[in-house]
């Protein structure tokens, strides 16, 4: 034992600047999620090109998930970990990089999202070069981080700190596999994974962003700074090793359930259901944990409005990890999928657990990093009123709009017939429950708005030096002496006693190693599957790789962000197949990099698109929708009539096509002059049809091309490209795979 | 012969029971051992770190 004590002080300027950037870039997210908001009921908001709801959704999606969460998180773990671990971070200059590195990468989204520079995987937008940018910022990141736990005063590791481990090895692992791509040019990729594959991927990924960057990192800052405020240890340590081994290990395999009746095999989304439905009880463990951490201290939630803010947010955890089980029930899903019902459980999730543990976080942290009492508390209050009344307009009128078009999507009449045979019928039902979520939006935001003022006003009495005060804490014994030593007995008793744990606890890089296992093994157990079982995606001999044209239109669709409100993937489930068509098999994705399946319906299905009105429906349908469908709610696109094709880049597309496996044989040496020929050829029909002149060389044809082509392959064995087919009924061809949902067993 | 024809026929699907059979007996173990009584006090301990961070301790 050595008393030799060491000083040092801790680095409390990296956690004020996340603070910051925090509440900054949420005020920005919630404001671009109010924009679309308008934009749902009152299309005339849609400001084409740049700021029309396909391009403003995932701007807003990742503002919230990775510059408002994101930096809220790195805010809360600057703090406690270095307190937790008694030293000061080891890098500053790595902090500093960290934090400057990340806003850049906000920035660049930006930037680029309103641009239409993206990879079409929702939450994994960002293309290729600020995704080598992250995986850069983030490694610099789990560095300072690794080398500070190597470095800590403190022997056992805090339950908080393993929380922040998953977070950072899971985040790495699921952003560079997800987003593996082929460039094809500076801006543009394509995804390597194509259609089933692709899909069970990016819902690996997308999934597990809302467990290891929406929900660990927050547990981890729950499991500080809820005991911090209320002054009450955790209420069970035992649950909480319990609550984070089985999160960490059963989070990982639910990716599947985003994709229920899709072309997906059976196997991997019962599977993902199973195990969506066990998360349920880790979960409420967290939740249950959280709450109970005030027993004894309730009397001061009423007086105290950061415990109010804790005890919301715990509560909406424990309401949307309820939900999200029972949504991930395949029958329950086929009523909410597609629908605003997802939407409303994200919210439940980004405003209320979110949203308020980290406004509980900052308001707790303010007096403290800026060495004064906070301004106002009745402000705090007022914000924390304000805030929940936002939340539960927004929900109750989302939920219900939810169900509606829901219900209304699958009501058959007397006579066997859709009822709503229209899909616009569907979305005009739900424009006043739009602008009540519109008025949550702004009570949540004025919020927000407060909370800036009161932390602005706060920092404005700041001292004129900040004081750094000086810790002393003796350095870690070289020798690791075990304070928990079983007493004599068999394996069983050595087993149960947990000394095992005790020391994982002491052993952090032991400890992330462990947690790395639980999350790559749970995955193989799904991957391994789904790329090499052959019967998941039986084979369509008459599916055929896009033509050139045809890519390009593809390209368009995607830079315009079509895929936010229009599904590729028919269910088979009857009121869809009367709806749409036939329902989509495995075999037709399998060309497509990336898979473009959709989650949300608020216009409807493409997939069997191709042929079911004449092309220049489409030509005057994206110029002003609401020409051919009248209170249609989507933007218009005018841009795509005068903007010219960019021949000399189809090139480069198909290239990296090819190079990912697509059969395009001679196209990849003709294939400007093959869209040329394919351009004027459909441009001439729309003007034989009575359209607009000179259409050859436009986006529009491209546009066109892609749309009429979509489930065409599985009609006619000839890939059509601008024949008229009349809108054929759906009948099974002989293409199609046995009746009953795409399964292999 | 791709990997995935030699996955295809090894005829592996019975392996998922089997895991699922393993997984829940540790799952069960764990929870016995976490919650076996006694060693109340280092629990305690471990859980009042974040409220005890203010304060330099003796050595560890």
């Amino acid at each position: 034992m050595n008393a030799r004590l060491d000083s040092f002080s801790y680095d409390d300027d990296i956690v004020r600047k996340f603070l910051w950037a925090a509440m900054i870039w949420g005020l920005v997210g919630f404001l671009i999620g109010l924009i679309i908001a308008i934009q749902l009921p009152w299309p005339g908001f849609n400001a084409a090109p740049y700021l029309t709801f396909g391009r403003l959704r995932p701007l807003h999606t990742n503002a919230v998930i990775f510059a408002f969460a994101g930096n809220a998180f790195f805010c809360g773990a600057y703090y406690s970990t270095q307190r937790l671990l008694k030293t000061r971070m080891w890098s500053d200059a790595l902090s500093k990089f960290h934090f400057w590195g990340w806003q850049a990468i906000i920035v660049a989204a930006a930037i680029t999202l309103p641009l239409g520079l993206t990879q079409s995987k929702e939450y994994a937008e960002l293309e290729w070069p600020i995704d080598i940018a992250i995986a850069v910022v983030w490694v610099a990141f789990a560095v300072n981080y690794f080398v500070t736990l190597t470095k800590r005063r403190e022997r056992h590791i805090y339950v908080a700190i393993w929380f922040y481990i998953a977070s950072i090895i899971t985040v790495a692992l699921l952003h560079i596999f997800n987003n593996l791509s082929v460039p094809a040019g500076p801006f543009k990729s394509y995804s390597i994974y194509a259609g089933v594959q692709d899909a069970f991927m990016q819902w690996w990924y997308g999934h597990n962003a809302v467990a290891f960057f929406l929900t660990t990192p927050f547990l981890g800052l729950m499991y500080y700074f809820m005991p911090k405020a209320a002054d009450r240890p955790v209420f069970s340590y035992r649950l909480s090793i319990l609550h984070f081994w089985s999160l960490v290990f059963l989070y990982i395999w639910a990716g599947p359930h985003h994709l229920h009746y899709t072309a997906l095999p059976d196997w991997a989304s019962t599977l993902g259901m199973l195990f969506s439905v066990m998360l349920w009880m880790p979960s409420w463990g967290g939740m249950v944990n959280g709450l109970l951490t005030l027993r004894g201290a309730w009397h001061k939630v009423t007086e105290d409005p950061i415990l109010k803010f804790f005890v919301v947010a715990v509560t909406a955890y424990g309401m949307s990890t309820f939900e999200g089980p029972m949504l991930s029930i395949k029958s329950v899903n086929a009523l909410a999928h597609y629908t605003d019902w997802i939407i409303a459980h994200v919210h439940t999730g980004a405003l209320g657990w979110n949203g308020f543990l980290t406004f509980g976080m900052v308001y707790w942290l303010a007096p403290r990093l800026f060495q004064t009492e906070i301004y106002s508390k009745k402000l705090v209050n007022l914000h924390f009123w304000l805030a929940t009344f936002g939340i539960l307009l927004y929900v109750v009128a989302i939920y219900s709009a939810g169900a509606t078009q829901g219900l209304m999507w699958r009501a058959f009449d007397e006579t066997g017939r859709l009822q709503y045979p229209d899909f616009v019928e569907t979305v005009i039902r739900l424009i006043p429950m739009y602008w009540v979520r519109v008025v949550g939006g702004t009570l949540y935001i004025t919020g927000m708005l407060l909370a800036l003022y009161n932390l602005y006003k706060t920092w404005a009495a700041r001292p004129a030096a900040y004081e750094v005060p000086v810790v002393q804490a003796a350095p870690l014994n070289p020798v690791y002496v075990d304070d928990h030593a079983p007493e004599a007995g068999g394996l069983w008793a050595r087993f149960t006693h947990m000394g095992w744990h005790r020391r994982w606890e002491g052993m952090p890089l032991f400890f992330s190693v462990m947690t790395a296992v639980a999350v790559i093994v749970a995955s193989l157990f799904e991957i391994i599957p789904t790329f090499l079982i052959k019967s998941n995606v039986p084979t369509i001999a008459s599916v055929k790789p896009y033509t050139p044209l045809e890519l390009a239109g593809r390209n368009i669709y995607q830079r315009e962000g079509c895929f936010n409100c229009h599904s590729q993937m028919v269910r088979p489930l009857t009121y869809e197949t009367e709806r749409y068509g036939d329902y989509s098999k495995p075999g037709e994705s399998v060309y497509e990099h990336p898979f473009l399946w959709g989650s949300r319906r608020i216009g409807p299905d493409l997939a069997r698109e191709g042929g079911k009105y004449p092309d220049l429906w489409h030509v005057r349908h994206m110029k002003n929708p609401r020409e051919v469908t009248q209170k249609s709610i989507m933007p218009a696109y005018p841009h795509l009539e005068t903007n010219v094709i960019d021949f000399p880049a189809i090139q480069k597309s198909v290239d990296a096509m090819a190079m990912i496996g697509v059969p395009y044989g001679d196209a990849v040496n003709t294939a400007p002059a093959m869209a040329k020929a394919q351009a004027e050829q459909l441009a001439a029909s729309i003007e034989a049809a009575g359209g607009p002149k000179g259409l050859a060389d436009k986006e529009i044809v491209a546009l066109t091309a892609y749309l009429q082509r979509l489930g065409r392959d599985l009609k006619n064995a000839t890939a059509g490209t601008a024949q008229q087919a009349a809108p054929a009924a759906a009948a099974p061809t002989a293409a199609t795979a046995p009746a009953g949902p795409a399964g292999s067993r | 012969m791709r990997l995935s024809d030699i996955m295809g026929a090894a005829n592996l699907s019975g392996y998922a029971e089997v895991a699922m059979v393993l997984f829940l007996a540790a799952f069960v173990v764990i929870v016995l051992a976490i919650f076996a009584p006694g060693r109340k006090r280092t629990y305690d301990a471990a859980s009042r770190m974040p409220l005890d961070d203010e304060h330099p301790q003796t050595p560890r």
